[in-house]
């Protein structure tokens, strides 16, 4: 279990992350959701312990979780938005070196990178270096150097950015397999789909602090599973109902352009902080 | 073990840029051997100035291997790469990390300053380089790795890396017992240039060369230096609220 609590960063008198406090079940698909400057990959640097906290703590399974926890960061890996990899290597040397970084016999390193670079088409390019590769790709491979260790605890601060659709598909399969297996992971992204898809929990989160705590569908369901757009020139115009036979009244009553469809996680997004969701 | 794993990613680096580490060791300290051992013929204290300038070539070579192999790939990966993460992140304990990169360093100023010894083979007329003279090179190393870390740490843009070598790598090749012996330099001055590392290792070097004994207090100072720097590389890595 993760366990966050009062967590705070600051960078002069810019406060990131403000009091924010979390727990994470073992196990658990959670996704932390934000507008651009949120806090999130603050939040994400924090638990890989890239940052350290201003104030408050980060827990693990009741363990302080800091740059000293070796045992307790040895159950972690995290896929950070930036491509976080030496450019000069090739993907076999990544994978080499995170393994070793980890403290993986010779041969067990072998065998993960070669099951993981295949399983994502990266086998036949793997003594490319990095700097040779697609942004898909390194997206790719930072997702395999983050598997190749096994952690308990899958960090992913926008893992999908930059890939393509099939891509992007395929990772969140590889996702669902993985906590299948029991493993906690904890997602930011931009995509709503993708935490509506994924994530069992989501914590919405603006200027540094939380905003509301709850399962997708819940958080839906209290802003209303119907929705209906209404168009005009200058904007369209959303309203949310509890009730379907309302939701239609309503539409009949609307304009020509006006649609009805299911409530989404990216409307409560936009309900609750009031900002345009930034389209990726 | 993460020390290994240090070594093992500074072993990738330098089998992959073998040629152009190799040609940058060798670029800048034949240039000053050409011009002042060869071209401006002289002699010091009754012998040729070359056999003067050879040991402090090798000392200054172990410097700027150690401090370049070092400051630059750090601030890389810090401010660049951001592949520092991934070392943050993972269980390896960040003092080895620390030592690794220390050991690695000075292994890449060995290296530096052992191209300077065998091109130098032919004209060195009797110097004498011997075990202890490996150790003062891989010590110097030591301490030129420690000091990149920490300022690779303190960095804030890739430029900064430039201007250490100037402030820094550039004055003490100059004036530290390399191309003249601090004794030649004005009171304060010569304390102060004197207690610094590369006058420490050249004057070792040079005395281990001529058959002289080098003394411990060289040693000594040396190893200050490597205690300090490495005491403060450790609290930044484990400190810093923002790496």
């Amino acid at each position: 279990m993760i366990e966050i609590q009062g967590l705070t960063k600051k960078f002069g008198t810019f406060t990131a992350v403000d009091h924010v406090d979390l727990t994470i079940r073992d196990g658990e698909f959670f996704g932390l959701l934000g507008p651009n400057g949120a806090g999130k990959t603050t939040t994400i640097s924090m638990l890989s312990t890239v940052l350290l906290p201003t104030e408050g703590r980060i827990l693990l399974d009741g363990n302080v979780l800091d740059r000293r926890a070796h045992a307790q960061k040895r159950r972690l890996s995290v896929i950070t938005q930036e491509y976080s990899m030496r450019q000069d290597m090739t993907m076999e040397e990544v994978m080499e070196y995170q393994g070793r970084l980890y403290f993986m016999k010779r041969r067990q390193i072998r065998e993960k990178t070669e099951e993981l670079l295949d399983f994502t088409g990266l086998l036949e390019y793997r003594r490319r270096t990095v700097r040779h590769l697609s942004g898909g790709m390194k997206r790719k491979l930072m997702i395999c150097r983050a598997l190749m260790t096994e952690p308990d605890i899958l960090l992913l601060d926008e893992p999908t950015a930059g890939m393509d659709a099939l891509s992007r598909r395929q990772t969140w399969t590889l996702l669902r397999r993985l906590q299948n297996r029991g493993m906690t992971v904890l997602l930011t992204t931009h995509y709503m789909e993708e935490a509506q898809t994924l994530c069992e929990r989501v914590a919405l989160m603006d200027r540094g602090r939380i905003n509301a705590v709850a399962p997708p569908r819940e958080l839906i369901d209290q802003l209303g599973r119907f929705a209906i757009d209404e168009v005009t020139d200058e904007k369209t115009v959303s309203r949310f109902f509890h009730d379907r036979e309302e939701a239609i009244h309503c539409l009949r009553e609307a304009g020509p352009g006006a649609g009805m469809r299911e409530t989404t996680l990216e409307d409560v997004f936009l309900e609750r902080l009031g900002r345009r969701l930034e389209k990726k | 073990m993460g020390i290994i794993t240090v070594l093992w990613e500074k072993w990738v680096e330098f089998r992959r840029d073998f040629y152009k580490i190799t040609m940058a060791a060798m670029i800048s300290p034949l240039m000053y051997l050409l011009i002042f051992g060869f071209g401006i013929q002289t002699t010091s204290h009754g012998e040729p100035y070359l056999m003067f300038l050879i040991p402090g070539i090798v000392a200054m070579s172990t410097m700027t291997g150690s401090f370049g192999a070092v400051a630059q790939n750090m601030s890389v990966q810090r401010l660049y790469e951001k592949a520092l993460d991934q070392v943050m992140v993972s269980p390896t304990p960040l003092w080895q990390f620390i030592t690794g990169q220390i050991l690695g360093g000075a292994l890449r100023g060995m290296y530096a300053g052992i191209v300077i010894l065998l091109l130098t083979l032919p004209v060195q007329n009797g110097l004498i380089f011997n075990g202890w003279s490996f150790l003062i090179m891989f010590l110097n190393g030591m301490v030129f790795s420690t000091i990149a870390l920490v300022l690779s740490f303190l960095s804030k843009s890739y430029a900064d890396t430039p201007r250490y070598n100037a402030y820094i790598i550039t004055p003490m090749s100059f004036l530290c017992n390399t191309f003249f012996s601090t004794d030649q330099m004005p009171g304060v001055f010569r304390r102060i240039v004197g207690a610094l590392p590369l006058s420490q290792a050249s004057g070792m070097i040079r005395a281990i060369s001529h058959g002289e004994d080098p003394g411990t207090m060289g040693v000594i100072v040396l190893l200050l230096y490597l205690a300090v720097f490495s005491l403060i590389a450790m609290i930044y890595i484990y400190r810093k609220k923002t790496l």
